[in-house]
């Protein structure tokens, strides 16, 4: 068993709102600095740049789950995790499907780039990638499960794109495995007054970072487990086989 | 004024079965936040939204709403639906925009008491 510090929500350059400095590789390199053992990199209803960060990631050592923030037809924002790049690539084929015919404005809303493992560039994606899917949030949880995934309701503190604020209360049979919080030092207090709402979902924490400073100094989640896997982390979350997850961690303070 | 009547005035779908649409509509609320509805939202009140979700019947049941009116087309979940008819909630639809039906509903003369 080994602790894994891990941020599961971060975004590269292919999102809008990601600095030019989010590359893959060095975004990699920098988790490698900060002590960071496992992220995954969650852009807007996008993942071409999760292979590349992938391949930069063997250099360093660095656990990159593939990974995607969803964003569905009632607007609110989730976290999908896969084992295996083949899965995403699954995903990422329905995700095309779903979504709408509009085109991103570069400089109203910011470029998206997609990028190779030494930062070079491959291309602009030209859609617009914040905007929800035609898939309901029970479709979206439904096909990543099925898909051998996992999905974390995310930010459900913040005021815009939360699944909790969207829907007000998070049904109990959707399927979520966790609700993730993201600001800081609010944690037991967001936890008490907002678990009853997610229906008693564990909940853990992220950067949802932009750019490099924010993946630094955002709150990041400590796993216990055999390995950096789906499985092991669903068991984390339930506290079962010794597995376990504890949230509201920073960089230098690592336990 | 009855829900019957703003059914009629709009045109506006009856998307629940066995809807009784004598209820009294006392005024109305519009929102597509169901964390804000859940705060703001009063009894019978018609609730006006483009969230199809089934937690919307979740929502008008738990604040004993009117009804609700899914503006602009927008799609309606197969299993909002049934929650609906299972809570007696009715829920009606139309093409028309949000913006639309709140105006043609307010010049009807439903207003909140503020």
């Amino acid at each position: 068993m080994k602790e894994w510090l891990a941020d599961l929500h971060l975004h590269s350059l292919l999102s809008p709102c990601g600095e030019i400095e989010m590359t893959p590789h060095h975004i990699v390199m920098r988790a490698a600095e900060f002590g960071v053992d496992m992220i995954a990199l969650t852009d807007h209803n996008a993942s071409a740049n999760v292979a590349p960060a992938i391949e930069a990631a063997q250099e360093f050592g660095i656990r990159v789950m593939p990974g995607m923030e969803v964003q569905c037809r009632e607007e609110g924002h989730i976290i999908v995790l896969f084992d295996e790049i083949k899965q995403l690539e699954d995903w990422q084929r329905q995700v095309d499907a779903a979504m709408q015919p509009l085109a991103n404005d570069p400089v109203r809303f910011g470029a998206q780039f997609i990028v190779d493992a030494d930062d070079n560039f491959v291309a602009e994606e030209e859609r617009m990638l914040l905007a929800p899917l035609a898939l309901s949030a029970e479709a979206v949880v439904e096909t990543c499960n099925r898909l051998g995934g996992i999905c974390i309701a995310a930010h459900i503190d913040r005021a815009s794109y939360s699944l909790l604020g969207q829907l007000g209360f998070l049904p109990r049979d959707l399927g979520l495995a966790a609700a993730e919080i993201s600001q800081r030092g609010i944690e037991e207090l967001q936890r008490k007054a907002l678990q009853p709402l997610t229906g008693g979902l564990p909940y853990i924490t992220s950067s949802d970072a932009h750019r490099i400073e924010d993946f630094r100094q955002g709150p990041k989640t400590s796993f216990c487990l055999a390995e950096p896997t789906v499985a092991e982390i669903r068991l984390a979350l339930r506290g079962e086989g010794g597995r376990c997850v504890k949230p509201g961690c920073y960089i230098g303070k690592k336990t | 004024m009855k829900l019957q009547k703003i059914v009629e005035a709009l045109d506006l779908m009856v998307a629940t079965k066995n809807a009784d649409l004598g209820a009294e509509v006392s005024g109305g609320y519009a929102s597509d936040l169901l964390s804000n509805v859940m705060g703001q939202a009063k009894t019978d009140m018609l609730w006006i939204t483009m969230q199809g979700h089934q937690n919307i019947a979740a929502v008008a049941a738990l604040l004993g709403l009117s009804a609700v009116i899914v503006a602009g087309g927008s799609h309606v979940e197969k299993d909002a639906l049934e929650k609906a008819e299972r809570n007696s909630v009715v829920i009606l639809t139309t093409d028309l925009p949000a913006y639309e039906v709140i105006g043609r509903i307010y010049a009807l003369g439903v207003k909140n008491e503020i």
